[in-house]
């Protein structure tokens, strides 16, 4: 194709095609085409599209059926498919499919979240998200803080001499042999080792510190690596204090142990959230923003407050009066101990190894 | 046999593999080379030993080997010294009963690794059915038998233990009862007709079950997690934890291969043992197996009673965490881990039917084990009959490449198809499941029905020949009919594997495509509800009815003897 100049005007002569025109043509053509698949995918939904959404099973799994897939089914005529698993099983998959992922949302937690951001795995949080200028401060890091669930002290009040009020209460000799030390690098037991480094003078680039007061706690009465499995040592009388989710172990407490008290250090509380991240490259991009706005809206922040007691994220969720001293508010959640988590995630392989062969080896 | 009906024959399995273990297996050995811990590593051609030395330089390392191998020891003891008495208790049942031991042996292979860890729980928990008994008796509580290697290897020696049962009955019940007969005419006791007969005959199915066993326990981490409570390490969950929550493939890749060189090391260890304690197989001379008199007057003394103690015991292990599995599954507790009865309840089959997920799962399930099966025995008869019948340049090569999925962990399996997503996403996911499945049943089904087609009787098939019949017919109406129960076992074996598979299909499972093993660990990795155990005791009741009625057609201790 020529340009060709004909009574003033440019006319185009569609005979012969130079090669520099042609190089121009394919090169503006490859710029155009990420724009083709960005409006695929901000293209809005269609009946028939189908969300691909990895999750924890159990009761999350019942609570976002109900909460998120019901309504976004009814809007969208949608459908909505579920990848049940464990964190390190769906993260990892995402790292692999990075770019071309098979899940358009997925759960992560706190410092995973933050990391799949930094590697390009998901997207950070945006206000395409209606709910998102409702977030608290915390929540807009690493995707879309879903539930806040601090991580604490839990132990059998008819063990303990004085009430635990300070994260170093552990190291008291009542409690030598009795201690369930949550697995490193899960989020239980990164929170027990940094807030060990944070209240010993320590911090994510001194760890040495925590390690070596852990080692003094030894023996323990167990390594825990699940709930279920830590509440099940708290009911046999296997140990009688952990580090793990409050929010879970009030509805363990209530239901099954009215000797747990969940202790609030005066160092604070480790912070802790589920997050909701949208995949980079998803095919769904506006059906996987409008899930999370569902996720964050107040039917399906209630019902996980109800259920799971996981507080809310954002601040137009009316919180019923006898459910408010059970919730993380919103001034507390600022209160939460964070730490630097590319730190942890640079370290992570050194320190695991570590906790490995010194602490639960 | 035509020069090219070897390699024709051979050719199905070899392209099977090459194409759904070899891929994954060359990306792992390549990321193993690979230097660093990049999860977005470039594979490049260029090797490093940096992950092998971080290996070996770290005593760690080293000693987490030691001791996984020394715990897949251990189970291979204990299942052979409890699969003896129980192979031999089944050969010597009346033919009416063994359809019902058979299905002692096959029921829990059907149940989910993770449920049936589970009753193992249940049995040794601080408030669980032992320490119950002990209260009982008025003796004290053992509060500490869960979390250690005790644990671990009492739920290894309870998942393997059929696969021992099953390689020793297929041998055993071959045997002549008139070589019995023999021993027994010149004056040998029951025990020495076990010591001086029985045992030397069974090596080859006691090699083959120490194989099976070993490869599987030394590999294995969903029951080692579960029961170990992290106190207790074994090489495969180290692979998992780099895998999946390190990232760093690299040097799980590295880990995996040592692995992998541990197994074939032990297998050929125990092949050659095998092998110069049959010296007959090979024609080579024979010195008949003696035992002083005094020895023999002793073991006769306390056999009997210690052959019974010990398939008291096996009985126990295979059914008793069954039965606690069933008795929960009406319990009203909170949590599927929880011991102890509290209140009968039928809330868990209610919500089974309510949500109707696990029921998704089952069928998703059924069908890739279905298929699985049809495929593997196909693909596995037409490589035994190239083995046993053929002769053709490379064939020990190839019989190698065969056995090769088992001894790569499962996990290393994942990590290569983690890294080979991106091709297998195109791929529809039932076929990358129904892939990975024929390949890890394939290896065992191989090593069935090689078994099988050796036993059978070429005379007929010469006979059929002499009478005119075609290489078509002689397949139909002979080899077929004479082959049929070693293809049953095969199938059988095949879909029970498939079934319960859970390690690789963890990896590879889709929105559409979670089967019940997937979703029975996932629910597991957040909180295990009792619905799991309402849904197993649906299975374990399918599997009892379903074998009676199979029964009623076909002898199912024939289906397990070649």
């Amino acid at each position: 194709m020529r340009h060709v100049r004909v009574a003033g005007r440019r006319q185009l002569h569609f005979m012969t095609i130079s090669r520099r025109t042609f190089g121009r043509l394919v090169l503006g053509a490859g710029a155009a085409a990420p724009f083709c698949f960005a409006r695929r995918a901000l293209a809005a939904p269609k009946p028939g599209d189908e969300l691909v959404v990895g999750i924890w099973g159990g009761i999350q799994e019942r609570l976002v059926r109900e909460h998120c897939e019901k309504p976004l089914g009814k809007k969208f005529s949608c459908k909505v498919n579920f990848v049940l698993g464990g964190t390190p099983e769906r993260r990892a998959r995402a790292y692999a499919e990075r770019g071309r992922p098979s899940f358009d949302v997925i759960y992560l937690n706190i410092f995973e979240s933050r990391q799949a951001v930094k590697d390009g795995v998901t997207q950070a949080a945006t206000p395409a998200v209606p709910q998102y200028s409702h977030l608290v401060d915390i929540a807009r890091l690493g995707g879309y803080g879903v539930a806040i669930n601090p991580i604490t002290i839990i132990y059998d009040k008819r063990k303990a001499r004085v009430p635990v009020t300070s994260w170093k209460d552990l190291w008291n000799p009542e409690w030598k042999g009795r201690i369930a030390w949550p697995a490193f690098p899960a989020a239980e037991g990164a929170a027990g080792l940094l807030m060990t480094a944070k209240v010993w003078g320590g911090d994510e680039r001194n760890i040495g510190v925590a390690f070596e007061k852990i080692k003094q706690l030894k023996p323990f009465a167990a390594i825990s690596s699940s709930q279920d499995e830590l509440y099940q040592m708290f009911d046999t009388g296997v140990c009688d204090i952990a580090i793990e989710f409050g929010s879970l172990s009030r509805k363990y407490g209530e239901t099954r142990n009215p000797n747990l008290v969940i202790a609030m250090p005066v160092e604070g509380q480790a912070a802790a959230l589920n997050v909701a991240c949208i995949t980079v490259g998803t095919a769904n991009q506006k059906l996987a923003e409008e899930w999370i706005n569902l996720h964050l809206s107040e039917p399906c922040m209630l019902a996980y407050a109800r259920e799971m007691y996981y507080s809310p994220t954002v601040d137009n969720v009316r919180i019923p009066a006898d459910l408010k001293p059970k919730l993380v508010s919103f001034a507390e959640a600022a209160r939460l101990v964070d730490f630097d988590w590319s730190a942890v995630i640079h370290n992570q392989r050194a320190w695991t190894t570590r906790f490995n062969r010194e602490i639960a080896g | 046999m035509k020069s090219w009906a070897g390699p024709a024959l051979a050719a199905p399995a070899t392209l099977w593999l090459t194409a759904a273990f070899a891929a994954p297996f060359a990306v792992v050995l390549l990321l193993s080379i690979q230097p660093g811990s990049d999860p977005f590593v470039h594979i490049a051609l260029a090797p490093s030993a940096e992950q092998f030395r971080a290996i070996i330089a770290d005593g760690f390392y080293s000693a987490v080997l030691l001791k996984t191998t020394a715990l897949a020891l251990g189970v291979c003891a204990v299942t052979a010294l409890l699969g003896y008495p129980f192979a031999l208790w089944i050969v010597s049942l009346k033919p009416r009963w063994r359809p019902l031991a058979i299905s002692i042996v096959l029921v829990p292979l059907l149940v989910n690794v993770v449920v049936r860890s589970l009753g193992i729980e249940l049995l040794l928990a601080p408030d669980g059915l032992i320490n119950h008994g002990l209260s009982l008796l008025g003796l004290p509580r053992a509060n500490h038998m869960l979390y250690n290697y005790g644990a671990v290897a009492v739920g290894l020696v309870q998942v393997f233990l059929p696969l021992m049962v099953l390689s020793l009955y297929d041998v055993l019940q071959a045997n002549s009862p008139r070589v019995l007969e023999a021993a027994r005419s010149l004056g040998a006791s029951r025990t020495a007709q076990f010591f001086s007969v029985e045992l030397p005959m069974s090596l080859p199915g006691l090699r083959a079950g120490l194989t099976f066993v070993f490869l599987m326990a030394s590999t294995t981490y969903v029951s080692a997690r579960m029961l170990g409570g992290k106190q207790v390490w074994t090489t495969g969950m180290l692979v998992w934890q780099d895998v999946l929550e390190n990232l760093d493939a690299q040097f799980a890749s590295a880990l995996a291969l040592i692995m992998t060189l541990i197994a074939i090391i032990a297998s050929l260890a125990i092949a050659l043992t095998a092998s110069r304690l049959t010296p007959w197989l090979d024609y080579r001379p024979t010195r008949a197996w003696s035992m002083p008199r005094f020895l023999a007057v002793a073991l006769d003394a306390f056999m009997p009673v210690l052959a019974r103690l010990l398939i008291a015991i096996a009985l126990v292990l295979l059914l008793l965490p069954l039965v606690l599995v069933f008795v929960q599954s009406f319990n009203d507790v909170p949590q599927a881990a929880m011991a102890g009865f509290r209140a009968f309840t039928f809330r868990w089959y209610a919500q089974l039917f309510d949500n109707g997920l696990y029921f998704d799962s089952f069928w998703v399930s059924l069908k890739l084990a279905l298929a699985t099966s049809l495929v593997t025995v196909l693909l596995a008869a037409s490589a035994a009959f190239a083995l046993v019948r053929t002769r053709f340049a490379g064939k020990a090569v190839v019989e190698t490449f065969w056995m090769f999925p088992i001894a790569l962990p499962q996990i290393a399996i994942g990590i290569g198809m983690l890294r080979l997503l991106q091709t297998f996403a195109a791929l529809p996911a039932f076929l990358g499941l129904l892939a990975v499945h024929v390949t890890i049943t394939l290896p065992f089904c191989i090593g069935l029905l090689r078994a099988s087609v050796q036993q059978l009787d070429r005379t007929l098939e010469e006979a059929a020949e002499s009478l005119g019949a075609g290489p078509l017919r002689r397949i139909l109406l002979v080899i077929l009919p004479t082959l049929a129960p070693g293809l049953a076992a095969a199938g059988i074996v095949a879909l029970l594997l498939s079934f319960e598979e859970v390690t690789i299909s963890s990896f590879l499972t889709t929105a559409r495509m979670t089967t019940l093993p997937v979703r029975i660990y996932a629910e597991a990795t957040y909180s295990l509800e009792p619905t799991v155990f309402a849904i197993s005791s649906l299975l374990i009741a399918m599997t009892v009815i379903g074998m009676f009625l199979l029964g009623r057609v076909v002898r199912l201790d024939r289906v397990f003897s070649r």
